[in-house]
């Protein structure tokens, strides 16, 4: 079964007396990957922070299609002190567990964060210090943790930012998978050659101007 | 609860009839004293752990000097001066929340913000309390501001097991909560974490382990209880649970030999001041171990 789909109605946003966003009207189909591309402080991630119900706006923002849908979010970073004693692992559980992080991994979450993990390449590294990661190993694991359960609606604020072209393309294979096993995808991203692949649909969208849709 | 305290005396003082434990625990208020660490030392042990993830050593410090000013209100409205909880309670919890509140309602950095309310905190905890001073003893002054075991009653006991329950109760199935809403906000709104009301509930939970402690280990000394454990503890742990295991024993077992060696030994020392050095000693031994450990592992 797809994901929803998801409607902009003339959605603006206005924070701090300045205006981010200015009727932005775009579909999202369900199922697909879609793009959302802009030039840096365009107002891609205010867009999706209103998505998400963490900016206040004005216009509509519906997702129809499926009833209670799972959202699965993958942030750009993690303001994870490097030196902490933090593993892979205790990152995984403090991000999507019940149980208190420190007695260890709940049984019942323990098949799905290990899939997870071994999804992103990243099941060797499972006891490493998330500090002593690379950039693109942390964003591995921040995708790798929106996987989990599996969600109707993935979000990713450009997740492939620090990755290499192994990392990256990485992600991209998986972005498919998840597409085509029903999830819908709303994906901001910065690589337009990556947008061109992926993309079911592409959406630009500026600071002032409403958005564009394009196709690829 | 009273004979629930006095059989756990019994049981340190059968021990050290045993020769397990010094004979000092053969003193009454050195076993209040020892059940109250076992009982704030783990408390302290964890919530230090999520003190230094999320950067907030300041913010205990400047609850511990707000417990000043909460002491000396609770004197001036004629509340023991041994035990002014009301008033401390009271005056901690406003001043905690109205930290957190101005926190989430300026542009300035936390480390400024906390700075201007640990300044304000201690200005007026410093003028009250020596406006006080005159209805009290010179000990008890001392006491508040550097901690005493000779003072640790039943109440106090009872308060301290109230505020560990509580916090075991709120903390427990928070803490995730706690640590993944200062790594990314917004990655725990998506996964349905209500922030700012979790943010307001760790500030509480410091806030009452805060005021609970300082009867032991005084207004000024409190937030160092609950920041070097923690901070020793990371210098040696490779994961989330050894830090908090690891922070919990350091805290406790210094909490237990500053109350029991000071009386030993005869050592003129507050129990506050003997808690920290003794945990200043853990941290340093951890900072040798953990850079000895580097060297090792970095030699092919």
């Amino acid at each position: 079964m797809p994901g929803p789909s998801v409607r902009f109605r003339g959605v603006s946003v206005a924070l701090g007396g300045q205006r981010i966003l200015e009727g932005v009207t775009f579909d999202v189909a369900a199922g697909g990957v879609h793009c959302i591309v802009g030039p840096n402080g365009g107002g891609k991630t205010t867009l999706v922070r209103a998505l998400l119900g963490q900016a206040p706006f004005t216009g509509q923002i519906t997702l129809e299609g499926v009833k209670d849908p799972v959202i699965g979010y993958a942030p750009q970073s993690l303001d994870i002190d490097r030196s902490l004693p933090f593993t892979v692992l205790d990152a995984l559980a403090v991000m999507n567990q019940r149980r208190p992080a420190f007695f260890g991994r709940a049984r019942k979450d323990r098949a799905a964060q290990d899939s997870a993990l071994k999804r992103v390449g990243l099941a060797d590294k499972a006891r490493s210090l998330f500090g002593v990661l690379s950039g693109g190993e942390r964003q591995r694991i921040l995708f790798a943790q929106a996987l989990i359960p599996t969600p109707d609606l993935l979000i990713m604020d450009e997740p492939t930012a620090n990755l290499d072209d192994e990392g990256s393309a990485l992600i991209e294979t998986m972005v498919k998978e998840i597409s085509a096993a029903g999830t819908t995808v709303i994906w901001v991203n910065h690589d337009l050659d990556q947008v061109r692949r992926a993309a079911g649909a592409i959406t630009s969208i500026s600071r002032t101007a409403a958005a564009l849709e394009l196709r690829p | 609860m009273n004979g629930f305290y006095a059989s756990i005396r019994a049981g340190f003082e059968a021990l050290a009839k045993m020769g397990v434990l010094p004979d000092t625990f053969f003193l009454q208020f050195v076993g209040n004293a020892a059940i109250a660490a076992l009982v704030f030392g783990p408390l302290l042990g964890v919530l230090g752990t999520m003190v230094v993830v999320k950067r907030m050593a300041f913010f205990s410090q400047a609850i511990g000097n707000a417990a000043l000013t909460g002491v000396s209100i609770g004197v001036l409205l004629g509340e023991p001066a041994t035990a002014p909880y009301m008033s401390t309670f009271a005056f901690c919890i406003l001043f905690g929340l109205l930290l957190r509140y101005t926190q989430q309602r300026t542009s300035l950095s936390n480390d400024v913000l906390i700075g201007v309310f640990l300044s304000i905190s201690l200005a007026i905890g410093a003028s009250l309390l020596l406006f006080v001073s005159a209805r009290m003893n010179t000990h008890v002054l001392e006491n508040i501001l550097f901690g005493s075991i000779l003072t640790v009653s039943p109440t106090d006991l009872n308060i301290l097991l109230g505020v560990a329950a509580l916090a075991l109760v709120v903390g427990g199935p928070l803490y995730n909560h706690m640590l993944l809403s200062s790594f990314n906000a917004s990655l725990a709104e998506a996964r349905g974490v209500p922030v700012r009301l979790v943010e307001y509930a760790f500030v509480l939970l410091i806030t009452i382990v805060t005021v609970a402690c300082v009867k032991i280990i005084g207004a000024v000394l409190v937030e160092a209880l609950l920041v070097i454990p923690a901070a020793a503890a990371r210098n040696v742990s490779r994961s989330l649970r050894e830090f908090v295991v690891y922070s919990i024993v350091i805290a406790t077992i210094s909490a237990l030999i500053g109350i029991v060696v000071p009386m030993k030994y005869d050592i003129p020392v507050p129990s506050g001041g003997a808690i920290i050095l003794v945990a200043a000693s853990f941290f340093a031994f951890t900072a040798v171990l953990r850079n000895m450990l580097f060297r090792f592992r970095a030699t092919p």
